[in-house]
């Protein structure tokens, strides 16, 4: 009971604490660059956990929107030499179309087939992105200022940190609004019993199309930032690592947890930037991850935990929490 | 006929919960050589769930224990194909044969000798003389069949796997009137040469013209249990045979 | 380039196509089954090709059945680890999982052969036959001849075989095939390493005409799917004919359009299929 009246200072007390994580772990250059990223690509992987736990889908064209995010801001910035705001605004918009082509295209499609025609959107855009030369072709875009809006001039790690984690922020929050959102709760609807859905008058059709529509700018803004921390982008942010990431972090910790991707992605990044075996074996692990998360625990880390923590007190023989489906 | 000999399949403390919710509880049932057992309980009476339960099997996903002995051997670790090569034979209530091959490929699969072990598989001959009408129509497509015609393709596809027993999950669900007599007939035929049956049933008043025991189930439970003369007399067979429902 | 030589590229090619696909067929159309990793498995097999000649000095003859091998362990090692998800026919999740395992198997590549591009030459490939301006290898022709045998042979043993008609009958119904005492396990674990030791075989025959790179599976797999939903699902001979097709298709636009957007245009072949009959591929799966 107290738990509930807790509930709503949960996320602010989380949001304070991450802020201050870095300099709590030491204040180290490689510590912010490593924060960041974890920010960065938890914002990546929120766009497809909506998709995932909540649709019921897996998409794959989600490194698209990532990639689209990055390319749009890298282009217009420094090609066109638009500020911050005006490229994340365009982020939106450009990454907003492309995800109407694909949810059009793939409206009628379901489970593998949806997913299969999702990756060959993925191989695409990479064909496309190492080719065409308006995307700077196999040599990328190069050239990104540093991020600089209303006197707020952010070049390295330690000074991004405060910005991703305040888009962190934001993403966490709308991703928790979305669960509450009547549109949230039509897509579970629609994920659960799609039968039930069309009775009560919810066409799954629109409903994912919407969820799509929420789902890429929140991937998109990651690659927004990405562009400016990284300051080049080619068509390597299109290569299978961000797609097999963001699925991990999906799966890894547990479906429908808010936190849950943001964990996932802390234990792979900090993994590959602190215990690193380096490149291809950190790739094995990455992969292992994710296919012993979902041949063997269906409910995640958290479910492990949670049936590991019930294990250790069965003194009362109480029933398992079932907060999440399996 | 039943005699002193020991049976041919017996249960024992044979349970299956759906999520948690028990829907058997069978503590004790046996079926004896060449003998035709009929079961007979409403809908949802756990009558499906028995014959599953016999051979570790359903469609849903229901956590069944007990234990399963064939001819003295304990089958109960065993998975669902090493039962059925044991000769526990299941024709399931509903999609019971493979609709997208012909009745002659439905009929192909058959029991090695080894997995036989000395048990009869029924030829191919055996099969067209016992169901004329599969012969007529063996290049037809298993979907293309009417209901009889799957409940004798579904008889004969078991039959080609070499039963011990022989578990029919109501049969005669949706066919005419004079199919009904037709199928309980055969059936009556194969006990009569030497198989061992159990027949889920709902018509209680064809079943209980062809069986030699009878047993009623309600809730996953054996209510009654008997000689099929004797049954017909009971006054709770005369309720489920009614369609009331006993509370 | 003159049309008869497109014409022999595309012959070749499209039966290079098809034989890639062949495990996804079986896969999808007979099974009910997916994999993700497809395009890392055709990866691996023509390095362990290209290492068992180059570094061990194996004939080309020895390499393939090596690399066959290989697929076999690699493709029983994945069903036997996602068997539950097969069993419980929860396709999203073993389409996942195989992505996985496409990943660590790319990794354990590059980890091994290191990640610079090699070329794979067998003895046929270094062949060359001219008639008149026309030139193609003994490779090529190694190609269609394989390609069309390993048709003829599935096909018969999938409709004529007991094994195919076992296979055949978990994957219209394998809870009733359970009941005609069929271990779908083992006709699981056994449809997942035919599929890699064909998708090797296919490596160690296509991989000769490009150079190889451990990162080339991500983008081969499509090839895969286009063909698989161009045959309708399945069907053995309709891959074949989609294979043929999309091999014209490709050499004719690599020729006369762009050779880097190749795989772009199958993708629009692939999106224009799917479009135009949406039910297409879910209906013809299974039986019910
Ligand atoms: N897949 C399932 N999931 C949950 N409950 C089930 C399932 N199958 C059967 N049941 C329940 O088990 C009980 C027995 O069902 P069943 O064996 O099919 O009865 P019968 O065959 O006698 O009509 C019923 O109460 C039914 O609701
Ligand atoms: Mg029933």
């Amino acid at each position: 009971m107290t738990a509930s009246r807790l509930r709503p200072f949960v996320l602010p007390v989380t949001a304070i604490a991450l802020l201050a994580l870095p300099w709590l772990l030491g204040g180290a250059n490689v510590v912010f660059s490593a924060c960041v990223i974890i920010a960065i690509f938890a914002v990546m992987s929120y766009g497809l956990d909506v998709i995932v736990s909540d649709l019921g889908e897996v998409s794959l064209a989600h490194p698209v929107f990532f990639a689209s995010g990055a390319y749009t801001t890298s282009i217009a910035s420094s090609r066109y030499g638009l500020d911050p705001a005006s490229t994340l605004v365009l982020t939106v918009v450009v990454v907003l179309a492309l995800a109407a082509a694909i949810a059009f295209v793939t409206l009628k499609l379901r489970e593998f087939v949806f997913s299969l025609v999702t990756y060959a959107v993925s191989v695409v855009a990479m064909t496309v992105a190492a080719n065409w030369a308006f995307l700077g072709g196999s040599d990328g875009v190069t050239g990104i200022p540093a991020f600089e809006f209303a006197g707020f001039r952010a070049l390295t790690d330690r000074q991004l940190w405060p910005l991703a984690w305040g888009l962190l922020v934001v993403v966490l929050y709308l991703v928790s609004a979305f669960r509450k959102s009547r549109l949230g709760h039509a897509a579970m609807t629609v994920h659960l019993n799609p039968a039930l859905a069309r009775m009560s008058g919810i066409s799954p059709e629109i409903v994912r199309m919407k969820v799509f529509l929420v789902s890429a700018p929140i991937t998109a803004s990651a690659g927004w930032l990405y562009a400016y921390q990284r300051a080049y982008i080619s068509a390597d942010v299109l290569t299978p690592y961000f797609l097999i990431l963001m699925l991990t972090a999906v799966v890894l910790v547990g479906r429908r947890i808010l936190l849950a991707p943001l964990i996932g992605v802390a234990i792979v990044v900090t993994q590959e930037r602190f215990l690193s075996y380096g490149a291809y074996v950190d790739r094995i692990i990455l992969g292992t991850l994710l296919i012993l998360a979902l041949s063997f625990l269906p409910r995640g880390l958290y479910g492990l935990v949670v049936d590991a923590l019930s294990m250790l007190r069965r003194k009362k023989s109480r029933p398992l929490d079932e907060r999440q489906e399996v | 006929m039943t005699g002193a000999q020991s049976p041919v399949l017996e249960v024992r403390n044979l349970t299956a919960d759906y999520n948690g919710n028990r829907a058997l509880t069978i503590d004790h049932l046996a079926l004896h050589e060449q003998e035709l057992l009929g079961v007979v309980g409403a809908n949802g009476a756990g009558k499906s769930t028995l014959v599953g339960a016999i051979l570790n099997w359903s469609r849903g996903a229901p956590r069944v224990s007990g234990e399963v002995i064939l001819d003295g051997e304990d089958l109960s670790r065993m998975d669902t194909p090493s039962r059925v090569k044991k000769g526990l034979l299941l024709i399931p209530e509903s999609q019971l044969i493979f609709h997208s091959m012909s009745v002659a490929e439905n009929l192909a699969h058959h029991a090695s000798a080894a997995d036989a072990a000395g048990r009869h598989v029924y030829s191919l001959d055996d099969i067209y003389d016992l169901f004329p009408n599969l012969a007529n129509r063996r290049g037809h497509l298993g979907g293309q069949l009417s209901g009889g015609e799957r409940q004798m393709l579904g008889i004969a596809r078991a039959l080609r796997l070499a039963p011990r027993v022989l578990l029919l999950d109501e049969p005669s669900i949706g066919l005419a009137p004079k199919l009904v007599l037709t199928v309980l007939r055969t059936i009556r035929q194969l006990a009569d040469n030497g198989l061992t049956v159990l027949l889920i049933e709902q018509n209680v008043k064809a079943a209980v013209e062809v069986v030699d025991r009878m047993a009623l189930l309600e809730r996953g439970r054996v209510l009654a249990e008997g000689a099929a003369a004797e049954m017909r007399d009971d006054p709770r067979i005369a309720e489920a045979y009614l369609g009331g429902h006993a509370t | 380039m003159n049309l008869a030589q497109q014409i022999i590229n595309g012959i070749v090619l499209g039966h290079a196509f098809a034989l890639i696909a062949i495990g996804w067929t079986v896969l999808l159309g007979v099974a009910r089954l997916v994999n993700f990793g497809h395009g890392q498995m055709y990866m691996l097999g023509a390095f362990i090709t290209w290492f068992a000649m180059s570094a061990w000095g194996l004939p080309y003859l020895v390499a393939i059945p090596l690399a066959m091998s290989v697929g076999v362990g690699v493709g029983y090692l994945m069903q036997r680890t996602m068997l539950n998800l097969t069993i419980r026919q929860d396709l999203v999740s073993v389409m996942i999982v195989t992505l996985g395992f496409g990943y660590v198997i790319e990794g354990a590549a590059a980890l091994t052969f290191g990640s610079t591009g090699q070329i794979l030459d067998t003895p046929l490939s270094l062949m060359d036959i001219y008639i008149g301006d026309i030139w193609f290898t003994w490779q090529d022709i190694a190609i269609v001849v394989v390609t069309i045998l390993v048709f003829i042979a599935l096909k018969y043993v999938i409709e004529n075989s007991p094994v195919g008609r076992r296979v055949r009958m978990v994957a219209e119904d394998p809870k009733l095939a359970q009941l005609a005492g069929i271990n779908i396990k083992r006709v699981y674990l056994g449809v997942f390493a035919f599929e890699g030791a064909t998708v090797a075989l296919a490596a160690a025959m296509v991989a000769p005409r490009t150079p190889i790179l451990t990162s080339m599976g991500f983008e081969e797999v499509i090839i895969t799917f286009v063909v698989v939903v161009l045959g309708g699902i399945g069907s053995v001979t309709g891959s074949y004919l989609a294979g043929l097709g999309l091999g014209l298709f490709t050499a004719f636009f690599g020729a006369y359009v762009s050779s880097a957007y190749a795989t772009a245009a199958m993708f629009v072949v692939l999106i224009a299929v799917l479009v135009l009959r949406p039910g297409g591929m879910t209906q013809k799966m299974g039986g019910h």
